[in-house]
C-alpha cells in the first residue's frame, strides 16, 4: 500500500490508462497545466497530441470527445468546473446519452466527461455546484462521484474502460485529502457501493465530500449511535441492494447529498428505500441536501450547503 | 467629442483609481477578506476606463472580467466602495454580498456578470435588442477576452446583432492569454477583429494600452451604434501583468512566464505612458500627478474601511432573492 492524495490518484489512473490503451486521450481547457492538478504532468509523458489543450469551447470539447468515441477512441473530456458542463448538455445529455439507444444499439460511445464539482470553498453560485442529479436523471449516461483516493483511482480506470458515457465528478474540497491505495493495479467497478463504516442503528448514505462529513460524525456520535455509512460511489448504476440490505438491518435511513435538495440524488435514493424497504423502517427516511437556492459565495455558503450539524440533526431525528 | 483638459485629467485619474483598487483587492484576497477569486486587471486600465468613458450612464455595459470589470464602472462614474464590499461579502456590496465576483450594477447599466466565459454574447445581444426596441439611442458595450472569443456563442450573437442591426459595440481585451493557454494555440489568425468581416460589420484593431486610441475607436463605434448603424467589433491588444487569478501559477501551458517577459509588457503601461504624454502636453504637472495619487490613496483607505465596517448579509435574505413577487 502507499499513501496518495485524491487528486494524485486521479492523475495516476489517467496515466495508467493512457499507457495501457493508445486509444485513450485527454481533451480540455488548460489540462496540460491542470487547473486542479488532476491532469498535471501528463503532457510530459504523453505529449500534446494526447493531452490536448483546447480553446474555451465546451461544446467543441464535448462534441469532439463524443464524435471520436463513436469511431473507437476513448476520450476523457475535462470541463474544469462541473458548472461549465451545462454549456455542453446537448452533446452530453442528448448525443452521448441517447445515440446508442437511437442507433440500433450497435454503437459504443466510450467517453468520460470529468470535472471538479462541489462547494465549501466559497466560490459562489456558478463555481460550486454538484450537479449530479441531471446525469442521474438522464437515461443512457452513468455518473460517478468518488470520495476517497482509492475510489478516485479505481473508478476513473473503470470509467475509461466502460463502453458507455460516464460523467466523473470529483470534489474540489477533497483534492488534497489522502488515503492508501495498493501499489499494484486495481479497479473499482461502477455500480458497487462501499460500506465506509459498519454500524447497526442508522444507515447513512452519502457521496463525495459528504462521506467525509459522515465519517467524522459517526466517530463523534459513536457512544450514542452506531452509524453505518454507505457510499454508492456511482449514482447510475446505483447499487440499491447494498443500501436496502443495510436498512433492513438498521431500520433507519438518512440520505445525504450536496446537490440541491429538490429532485436530487437524495430524493431518488430515499424513494427507492421507501419502495423496497418500507416494512423495515422504524422512522421516516431523512434527507439532507443543499437548500433550494443558488450557492452564495464565502461565509453565506453555509446557509445553503448541507452542514455537518444538519446530518447530526437528521440522525437524531431518525433515532427519535 | 473633443476631450477637454479636464476630461483628459479625469481619464488619468480613473486609471490611477482603478489600479489602486486592484492592488487593494489583491491585498484583500491575500488577507482572506475577499471571497472566492480575484482576476487582476493590471495592464488593462486604459481599455476599461477609456472605453467606458464613451458611454452614457443608461448605456448597457458588460465589462471584461479583468479586475472584475471595475475599471469600466469607474470609467462610467462609480466608485469602488460597493465593489469591494461585495467582494468582502458585505451587505453594502453591489449585490448585498451574495454575488461576490459576479456582481451587477444595474444603475450603471451593468446588468450582470458571469461565471461562464462566453455567456456575455447572447445576453448582451438581448440588451441590444431591448435598446433597439426601446428607441432611446442606448448602446451596449459588450466585452470579452481573446479566450472568450473561442466560444461558439460569439458567432450566434455576432450574426444576429448584425442581421438585426443592434446597437452593440463588441470589445475584445486581447491580452494574448486565456488562463494558462496562449492565443497562438487557440486561434488561427493574428487578429480577432478579422471575425467582423464574416458578419459584415466593421472590425478594427487598436493598441489597448493607449487610452486615447481606445477612446477614439470606441467613440466611433458608439456613435455609429447610436445612430442606428449597427454593431462593430474592436480588438484591443493589451497585456496581463499578473497570473490568471491571484494565487494561480503564471504559466503559458507548463512554462512559467519570465520576469523579463512581464517587464517588457509593462513598458507599454497605460497609466505611465498616458502620464508622460499629458506631462509633455502640459495638461498635467508633477504636482498634479502627486495630488491625484494622494487622493486616490485616501479614497482607497476609505473604501477599505467602508467594507470592513459593513456587516455581512442576514441569511433570511436568501428567500427574498430567489423569486420576484
Ligand atoms: C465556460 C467557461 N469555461 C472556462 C472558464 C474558466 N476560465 C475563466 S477565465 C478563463 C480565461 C479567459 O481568457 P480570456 O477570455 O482571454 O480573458 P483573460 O482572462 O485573458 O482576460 C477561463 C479559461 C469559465 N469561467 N467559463
Amino acid at each position: 500500500m502507499k499513501e496518495i492524495t485524491y487528486v494524485q490518484a486521479i492523475a495516476e489512473a489517467l496515466a495508467e490508462e493512457l499507457e495501457r490503451d493508445e486509444k485513450v486521450f485527454c481533451i480540455g481547457e488548460d489540462i496540460q497545466t491542470g487547473t486542479f492538478g488532476a491532469t498535471a504532468g501528463l503532457v510530459k509523458k504523453f505529449g500534446p497530441d494526447r493531452i490536448m489543450d483546447t480553446p474555451i469551447s465546451e461544446t467543441a470539447i464535448a462534441g469532439a470527445a463524443v464524435g471520436s468515441a463513436m469511431t473507437g477512441y476513448r476520450p476523457v473530456a475535462d470541463f474544469m468546473f462541473a458548472d461549465f458542463m451545462y454549456i455542453a448538455f446537448d452533446e452530453i445529455l442528448c448525443k452521448a446519452a441517447k445515440w446508442r439507444f437511437m442507433h440500433e444499439g450497435t454503437q459504443q460511445i466510450p467517453v468520460v466527461f470529468m470535472a471538479a464539482m462541489g462547494g465549501y470553498l466559497g466560490l459562489g453560485a456558478e463555481h460550486s455546484q454538484s450537479p449530479v442529479s441531471y446525469y442521474m436523471h438522464t437515461p443512457g449516461i452513468k455518473v460517478v462521484v468518488p470520495s476517497t483516493p482509492y475510489d478516485a483511482k479505481g473508478l476513473m480506470k473503470s470509467a475509461i474502460r466502460d463502453n458507455n458515457a460516464v460523467v466523473y465528478l470529483y470534489h474540489k474540497a477533497l483534492l488534497g485529502s489522502t488515503g492508501e491505495i495498493p501499489e499494484e493495479e486495481y479497479l473499482v467497478p461502477l455500480g458497487q457501493a462501499d460500506i465506509k463504516r459498519e454500524g447497526k442503528d442508522v444507515t447513512l448514505v452519502a457521496t463525495g465530500m459528504q462521506v467525509q462529513f459522515a465519517l467524522n460524525i459517526a466517530e463523534q456520535m459513536k457512544d450514542k449511535v452506531s452509524i453505518e455509512i454507505i457510499d454508492p460511489r456511482s449514482l447510475e448504476p446505483l447499487d440499491i441492494d447494498t443500501i436496502v440490505k443495510s436498512v433492513e438491518k438498521t431500520g433507519r435511513a438518512v440520505v445525504v447529498d450536496e446537490d440541491t435538495s429538490r429532485c436530487g440524488a437524495a430524493c431518488e435514493i430515499s424513494m427507492q428505500i421507501v419502495e423496497k424497504a418500507f416494512d423495515y423502517l422504524d422512522a421516516p427516511v431523512q434527507r439532507v441536501a443543499a437548500k433550494n437556492y443558488p450557492i452564495p459565495p464565502g461565509a453565506m455558503e453555509k446557509f445553503v450547503l448541507p452542514q455537518p450539524q444538519d446530518i447530526i440533526d437528521a440522525v437524531e431525528a431518525v433515532m427519535g | 467629442m473633443k476631450l477637454e483638459k479636464d476630461d483628459l485629467i479625469l481619464l488619468y485619474r480613473n486609471m490611477v483609481r482603478t489600479r489602486k483598487l486592484d492592488e487593494l483587492t489583491i491585498k484583500g484576497l491575500q488577507e482572506g477578506k475577499v471571497l472566492s477569486f480575484y482576476h487582476s486587471g493590471q495592464g488593462s486600465e486604459g481599455l476599461a476606463v477609456g472605453s467606458a468613458a464613451c458611454l452614457r450612464k443608461d448605456d448597457y455595459l458588460w465589462g471584461h472580467h479583468r479586475g472584475h470589470g471595475i475599471g469600466y464602472l469607474i470609467g462610467k462614474g462609480l466608485d469602488g466602495k460597493a465593489f469591494l464590499a461585495e467582494h468582502y461579502g458585505k451587505v453594502t456590496g453591489s449585490c448585498l454580498g451574495i454575488s461576490g465576483f459576479h456582481f451587477a450594477e444595474p444603475e450603471y447599466g451593468a446588468l450582470g456578470a458571469a461565471g461562464t466565459i462566453g455567456s456575455q454574447f447572447p445576453i448582451s445581444l438581448g440588451w441590444g435588442l431591448a435598446a433597439k426596441k426601446t428607441g432611446k439611442q442606448q448602446v451596449v458595450l459588450a466585452c470579452f477576452g481573446d479566450g472568450g472569443s473561442n466560444r461558439g456563442t460569439l458567432h450566434e450573437a455576432f450574426n444576429l446583432a448584425a442581421v438585426w442591426k443592434l446597437p452593440i459595440v463588441w470589445l475584445c481585451d486581447n491580452n494574448g492569454m486565456a488562463q494558462y493557454t496562449p492565443i497562438k494555440d487557440t486561434y488561427p489568425k493574428d487578429d480577432i477583429a478579422d471575425l467582423a468581416g464574416g458578419y459584415n460589420m466593421p472590425g478594427v484593431v487598436v493598441d489597448g494600452m493607449d487610452i486615447m486610441a481606445v477612446y477614439e475607436a470606441v467613440e466611433a463605434a458608439v456613435d455609429r451604434a447610436r445612430a442606428g448603424g449597427g454593431p462593430s467589433l474592436i480588438e484591443a491588444k493589451t497585456a496581463r501583468y499578473r497570473s490568471h487569478s491571484e494565487g494561480s501559477p503564471d504559466v503559458s501551458h507548463t512554462v512559467t512566464r519570465s520576469e523579463a517577459e512581464i517587464a517588457e509588457l509593462k513598458k507599454r503601461d497605460p497609466i505611465e505612458t498616458f502620464k508622460i504624454k499629458l506631462l509633455k502636453q502640459g495638461v498635467l504637472t508633477e504636482e498634479m500627478v502627486d495630488q491625484i495619487n494622494k487622493e486616490a490613496d485616501e479614497e482607497i483607505i476609505e473604501t477599505e474601511k467602508f467594507s470592513l465596517d459593513s456587516p455581512p448579509p442576514e441569511p433570511s435574505i436568501l428567500n427574498k432573492l430567489i423569486y420576484a413577487e
